[in-house]
């Protein structure tokens, strides 16, 4: 394949094209919440909320090929237990991510363990039904000493009022948001300034998880489950401990998932069953943005959950013919509910024909046409190798390496 | 004693709903070896045309076999143009392709008739309640040892152990299904001795679907509304009545389905503080996984036996 721009690696040119991605990409970063309305800051959050689920899935299922439309499950184990910690036991909502992440972790393992004895579409089958006895569960009256049954947390008679919900407010003065005693915003964006604030807690954790699943992808535990997933059999002929590989990657699977969780319970001030990404929509939505990111790539979920927000925002209001631009008026007007979720349905369908790789596969496919870097030889890249790799210069090495591999 | 009774008929019926959806979710997986995702939305796509043709004045008993035809229509339709084609690239695929039916199929329900539960004199409609192929006013019942035995719950059971005596009647005596049996056994075999299997994957699928569709239709009718969610919980129990009864023995589905039905009326009905109306699900949810997990083959199922 004939590429306009061959660059090498670590090149002037290379750099340059680093660069340029950097920029561009944390331009954005800063520029929603600093210009943008507050309405696209929390699209945004929002946004950062499904690529951390939608990336804590990809370990299982893009890495590990364990089905499963059960991570609203998970999910909801750390907006409760993120709940329970600050509205009964008075914790500082900053601790309740490590908390939210043990909690989930733990019941990811036990999980685990029933769930290797249970093959591919069969798993689903069992993730699918606990996804739709996860909120029957939280409603179950044994049960409402712990998850306020259908009103979900924080309850009525909670230790702490339910403004003990809101993070570092304190009382007669200008809402504050800290973090463990720091103010970062201090008054200057005054009463505006939730929504940025949680902004950027939810692009940390996003950075946070990236970089763990980037760490497990790379790891020899990473190289595992890619085993596992290609061929189970093979991979324990090969050695490699099937039942502690898929114990590990259930237990940082749902725990990621559970910080997704963690931080829209801190961000919304509370969690109920009725919340969408508790039920079985919030399971099939995360499997959606990650197949149509791309399963298998680090920023495949990254990806979906951004294009997800951005239909799903666009087309929310479509129920209402008059909301539709006029262009697109014959092709949504009949529709009674906004067309978001049969857009993505068919979209999901093409991409099975035409890229069952997702957008990350199609730009791994065709951006070597525009700009190709060339990797250095083996063996000559220095230990101390720039970890902040771009979009373009990973997704151009990999499509060489699959083009060696194939 | 009648309450026993009626909760056991109670089950029954609703157990024959669940037997009609796994029914079709057994004929695909011997067929092709998939799981039918979108099985449930299928059928609720079909109830819905029920209703809509209710609206226009067709009687039941017409609407419910056009019903079953739509039904036909959707899963022969999805078999030659995704099922089929995404089978030979992988598993995954096919098993993204029937996520996305669902997903598509319950959107497109929204889109048509709207996200509010029907009928709803609100938005127009004239009839009262869903139509049903019983009776089933609240005075619809006889007595059996004492017990009030809803006309509805009876008929429905009735109509279903018929279906399943024709539906072993084809597999069983027609050519057609001794084709449908090789193909399940082995299709390339199938194909070398002049079976056309193609036609005969997207009979199994339209089958399957059109006995879901009947399903979607009596389990409307028994719940007398329609609504977007109507299917979600009832595939659950479909799926745990197929897994409980093997998933590749039709037998198994139908007393898997009437086993699930009373297990979940008369646990629910026997523990009210314990599992009650809310829990009833998992009662379908313990059952998929033990059995999956200490015979994954199920009751009445062959087991697998898995090659490297």
């Amino acid at each position: 394949m004939k590429s306009w721009i061959t660059l090498k690696d670590s090149s002037a040119g290379h750099w340059a094209l680093r660069v340029v991605g950097t920029v561009l990409i944390g331009g954005l970063l800063l520029w929603i919440p600093t210009k943008g309305s507050n309405g696209l800051i929390t699209s945004a959050t929002e946004a950062f909320t499904l690529m951390i689920a939608a990336m804590s899935l990809n370990l299982l299922l893009g890495y590990t090929g364990q089905i499963s439309i059960g991570h609203s499950a998970f999910y909801g184990i750390g907006a409760y237990a993120t709940g329970y910690a600050v509205s009964e036991w008075g914790w500082s909502p900053w601790w309740t991510f490590p908390f939210a992440f043990l909690v989930s972790f733990i019941v990811g393992v036990l999980v685990s363990f029933p769930a290797s004895r249970i093959k591919g579409v069969y798993l689903a089958l069992v993730t699918l039904a606990l996804a739709l006895v996860f909120p029957q569960l939280l409603r179950w009256q044994k049960l409402t000493w712990l998850t306020g049954g259908s009103l979900g947390l924080p309850q009525k008679d909670a230790q702490v009022d339910s403004t003990g919900f809101n993070i570092g407010r304190k009382e007669g003065q200008l809402q504050h948001y800290e973090i463990f005693g720091w103010d970062p915003f201090g008054d200057l964006r005054a009463l505006d300034g939730k929504t940025p604030f949680f902004y950027w807690i939810a692009f940390i954790i996003v950075v946070a998880v990236y970089l763990v699943c980037r760490g497990v992808v790379k790891s020899r535990a990473g190289r595992s489950m890619v085993a596992v997933r290609d061929n189970e059999t093979a991979a324990a002929v090969m050695g490699v401990n099937l039942v502690a590989t898929k114990a590990f990657v259930f237990g940082i699977s749902a725990g990621l998932c559970a910080l997704a969780g963690s931080v829209a319970a801190i961000r919304l001030e509370k969690v109920s069953p009725d919340s969408t990404n508790l039920q079985i929509i919030g399971a099939i939505t995360f499997l959606i943005i990650m197949v149509i990111g791309g399963a298998g790539s680090l920023w495949g979920p990254i990806i979906g959950a951004a294009l997800f927000v951005f239909v799903s925002d666009r087309t929310g209001t479509w129920a209402d013919e008059e909301a539709i631009p006029a262009l697109l008026r014959p092709l949504f007007g009949w529709s009674k509910v906004p067309p978001g979720t049969g857009i993505f349905a068919v979209v999901l369908i093409v991409l099975m024909f035409v890229a069952p790789r997702g957008i990350a596969g199609l730009w791994r496919q065709h951006t070597p046409r525009l700009v190709r870097v060339l990797p250095k030889p083996a063996g000559t890249t220095s230990l101390a190798a720039p970890s902040t790799a771009t979009l373009q210069r990973q997704s151009s090495t990999t499509t060489q390496n699959e083009g060696e591999n194939s | 004693m009648e309450l026993f009774l009626q909760r056991l008929f109670d089950g029954l019926s609703q157990g024959s709903v669940y037997a009609l959806l796994a029914l079709g979710l057994v004929i695909i997986y011997r067929g092709t070896g998939h799981l039918n995702f979108a099985q449930g939305e299928m059928a609720l796509f079909a109830a819905y045309c029920v209703y809509q043709l209710g609206e226009w004045g067709v009687p039941i008993y017409i609407s419910v076999f056009i019903g079953m035809a739509i039904g036909f229509a959707v899963g022969a339709v999805s078999e030659v143009t995704l099922v089929r084609p995404l089978g030979k690239k992988s598993p995954f695929a096919v098993f993204i392709a029937t996520i996305a039916l669902f997903q598509g199929l319950n959107w497109l329900d929204g889109a048509i008739w709207g996200d509010q539960v029907l009928p709803n004199s609100g938005v127009g409609s004239t009839q009262q309640t869903y139509p049903s192929l019983f009776p089933d006013d609240p005075d619809d019942f006889i007595e059996i040892f004492g017990a009030a035995i809803r006309i509805e719950s009876l008929g429905v059971l009735l109509l279903v152990l018929a279906i399943t005596g024709l539906l072993f009647l084809v597999f069983n005596k027609t050519r057609f299904g001794l084709a449908m049996r090789a193909v399940a056994s082995n299709t390339d075999s199938a194909k070398l001795v002049g079976i056309r299997t193609n036609t005969v994957l997207m009979a199994s699928w339209g089958i399957a679907a059109a006995l879901g569709a009947l399903g979607g239709v009596v389990f409307a009718g028994i719940n007398n509304a329609v609504s977007l969610g109507l299917m979600f919980t009832v595939f659950i129990y479909a799926s745990a009545a197929a897994t409980l009864g093997g998933f590749d023995s039709p037998g198994g589905a139908v007393i898997g389905g009437l086993t699930i039905g009373v297990i979940e009326n008369l646990s629910a009905g026997y523990f009210p503080e314990w599992i009650g109306q809310e829990m009833k699900l998992a009662v379908a949810f313990i059952v998929i996984v033990v059995v999956l997990l200490f015979k994954p083959s199920g009751l009445f199922g062959t087991e697998k036996v898995e090659r490297v």
